[in-house]
């Protein structure tokens, strides 16, 4: 009898779950059915959700995420609602190809949007040229150049962030008469550290200057002993900074316990809003850092943006360059299909070429034609000594309003 | 002459910090045999303890004892109910322990979320030693890392509680029948190398970037610095192999790159293991 009470209370326990998981299911698909009106258009989003650069991943998807939101307060795209079918990198090449195929394959998405490193985004060039999609870059990176192809020179992949003539040379000559022209390059070892310093000496030959040392170091390496020593015997003025996530962490901490930020000015090309909250007031006082765009900048578009962005997000959420460049190229995807009138991977390519948004958080922006490349601002910022938190972290060195960057050094331009 | 004299400070400062962070597997693999591939997440977890009760205002050193005591208490909790029943099959214990650290690196991130942490040094500057350039904080790290081996040293070779754990070592079976409570003494051999790997993590802290992965970085060199310098040799052993692993590092990267050097050091690990697969300083 007990034995018979028993079975009825389990299978009354399982209908529940059952009607609970039905209910669910109704409620979550009309969100879908209801916001479409028609079919919606799929973006396929790919961000590092987890794994090492995890940190940049959520200003990463955030940006994108607000921009499509208004795209569909706004009516969506030609009367069709976006949607977002979001895909985890786990900051591992080998993942996106694989997300990018199911999102491609699968979900049958109209475009993708993101990736995060130069290493992600060149694998997922080849699937992105066979299955005939556009892909969205977004963050900063080292310039296309023709043996890299797929993942840059190609036709369907656009470029929203800066490269290192945009990011760097336009400070140079700042950089150099004030501290001096001996430079000491440090990055992680991989493509975007090496061609950033490729770039980085080309200019700093023109402008009569030297590099007394350059080290590149593996990813996750724990102490930086000996990099230290090298850095202090180099006699260099300025120590050019490529490394990136947590290794940025371990090498300044290192740096600064060592005394050395007294003796050298340390300027990265890495270290945004969320890196720079990583390393503390105390590690990352009087840095240099460029970028086209931080949360402290004036441009009157700025501040409604940030406006939007923490009424979402929180007041506590960090944006960045990399997110705003997500934010830029939903809008412009967004601008460019309505222009076209119709929704195809060459209806976005055409519309994309030379598209202006006046309304991006860095001011007016175009993505060039050309090469795909996006013409952005450059800021050059000084981490402010026992900074509080992102309103009062970067104080304004200076900055130009657009700076168009040299020719990507593809086989054929235009793409 | 200068050069040279800092390269020692370096690769010696290098040698300590990563004897201090194989120290607690150095217990537990090497005296017990468990394969912890959750000695990374023991660092991970004594790093954010520290992080987390440095950040409520508790002074560093209280801090990192703290730390110390946190994750021996989940070392003690994972012993008893997982790991003891596991001691004479070391390959379960292999996944149970890599079960743990997904766990607990999943936990890690539910509770502490995925952004940068940052320990402030507690002891900032450096000292100037004629030439040479000393971290104040590594120097100290250095000190409490040698101070932590002598003193594991003495406790197993000058106590009677260290004649157990050998006699253990040895021969589990004669020592249990010579009336020692082997569950006990096992249960307290991994409780100290769990909260020796609290009090590494929570030392190493302020000097790297605290994020969920940071024991990881110190999981596969650790248990090469375990194995490369004799298994079971927790003093000699843990130094030796430190040095090879860590140390060894910067005189390398002095004629090639630090890519170079990296991989010259684990070929070289892989050439110790073929002629000495006992570790350097291990009997044969």
């Amino acid at each position: 009898m007990s034995h018979q009470i028993g079975l009825t209370a389990k299978v009354s326990r399982r209908t529940i779950l059952r009607g609970a998981a039905g209910a669910t299911t109704t409620i979550a698909c009309p969100a879908i059915v209801r916001a479409a009106g028609e079919t919606p258009i799929k973006v396929g989003l790919i961000s590092p959700l987890t794994g090492a650069w995890t940190v940049y991943g959520k200003a990463h998807s955030a940006g994108f995420e607000l921009a499509v939101d208004e795209i569909n307060a706004a009516g969506g795209i030609l009367g069709r609602k976006v949607e977002i079918l979001i895909g985890d990198s786990k900051t591992e090449p080998r993942i996106v190809v694989e997300q990018a195929n199911r999102l491609v394959r699968e979900e049958k998405v109209d475009f993708l949007a993101g990736t995060f490193s130069s290493a992600e985004r060149n694998a997922a060039g080849p699937v992105v040229t066979s299955a005939k999609k556009v892909l969205l870059y977004p963050t900063f990176y080292e310039g296309q150049e023709q043996k890299y192809y797929p993942g840059v020179c190609n036709a369907d992949i656009f470029m929203f962030g800066p490269e290192p003539t945009q990011q760097v040379w336009p400070h140079m000559e700042y950089m150099i008469k004030k501290f001096g022209n001996k430079f000491f390059m440090i990055g992680s070892d991989y493509v975007w550290p090496r061609v950033t310093n490729e770039f980085t000496k080309e200019k700093l030959k023109d402008l009569g200057g030297s590099v007394m040392g350059e080290l590149y170091i593996p990813f996750n390496t724990p102490q930086y002993d000996s990099a230290l020593r090298q850095i202090r015997d180099s006699k260099a003025n300025i120590i050019f900074h490529t490394l990136t996530g947590s290794d940025t962490v371990n090498f300044r901490k290192q740096f600064v316990a060592a005394g050395m930020n007294k003796d050298f000015t340390l300027w990265t090309v890495d270290d945004e809003e969320v890196v720079t909250s990583g390393l503390g007031p105390d590690v990352s006082a009087g840095t240099y850092v460029s970028f086209d765009y931080f949360m402290t900048i004036k441009n009157p578009n700025n501040g409604p943006f940030l406006d939007r962005f923490h009424a979402k997000f929180g007041n506590n959420a960090l944006m960045n360059t990399v997110g705003v460049a997500m934010y830029n190229a939903a809008h412009m995807a967004a601008m460019a299909l309505t222009k076209q009138g119709k929704v195809s991977t060459e209806a976005l390519r055409e519309g994309l070429h030379d598209l202006s948004f006046a309304k991006a958080p860095q001011g007016h922006v175009t993505m060039r034609g050309r090469d795909n490349q996006m013409v952005l601002p450059s800021y050059l910022m000084r981490v402010r000594p026992g900074w509080t938190g992102v309103n009062d972290m970067f104080e304004e060195v200076q900055h130009l309003d657009s700076v168009t960057p040299v020719d990507a050094r593809c086989k054929k331009l235009p793409l | 002459m200068q050069t040279a004299l800092s390269v020692l400070v370096d690769s010696t400062l290098i040698t300590f910090v990563f004897a201090l962070a194989a120290i607690g597997l150095a217990i537990i693999f090497g005296l017990m045999g468990v394969i912890n591939m959750g000695h990374g997440a023991m660092l991970t977890l004594g790093a954010y303890f520290t992080w987390y009760t440095t950040s409520a205002g508790v002074p560093f050193a209280v801090a990192v004892l703290l730390a110390a005591c946190g994750v021996g208490l989940i070392g003690l909790l994972l012993e008893h109910f997982i790991i003891r029943h596991f001691y004479d099959r070391q390959f379960e214990t292999l996944l149970l322990t890599w079960g743990f650290f997904l766990v607990s690196t999943e936990i890690i991130k539910i509770v502490f979320g995925t952004d940068l942490r940052t320990v402030t040094n507690p002891l900032p500057g450096a000292a100037h030693l004629g030439p040479v350039v000393v971290p104040a904080y590594q120097g100290v790290v250095a000190l409490i890392s040698l101070g932590l081996l002598v003193g594991f040293a003495l406790l197993l070779f000058r106590t009677t509680v260290g004649i157990k754990i050998r006699a253990l070592v040895q021969n589990a079976e004669i020592a249990s029948l010579l009336g020692l409570n082997v569950g006990q003494a096992y249960k307290l051999v991994f409780v100290t190398g769990s909260a020796a790997a609290g009090l590494a993590g929570g030392l190493i802290s302020p000097m790297l970037s605290v994020d969920p992965y940071i024991g990881n970085v110190f999981l596969v060199r650790s248990f090469f610095v375990v194995i490369i310098g004799g298994i079971g040799q927790v003093l000699g052993g843990t130094l030796v192999g430190s040095f090879l692993i860590g140390g060894s590092e910067t005189l390398f990267a002095l004629v090639s790159g630090q890519v170079v050097a990296q991989t010259i050091v684990f070929a070289l690990a892989i050439l110790v293991l073929r002629f000495r697969p006992t570790g350097v300083l291990r009997a044969e």
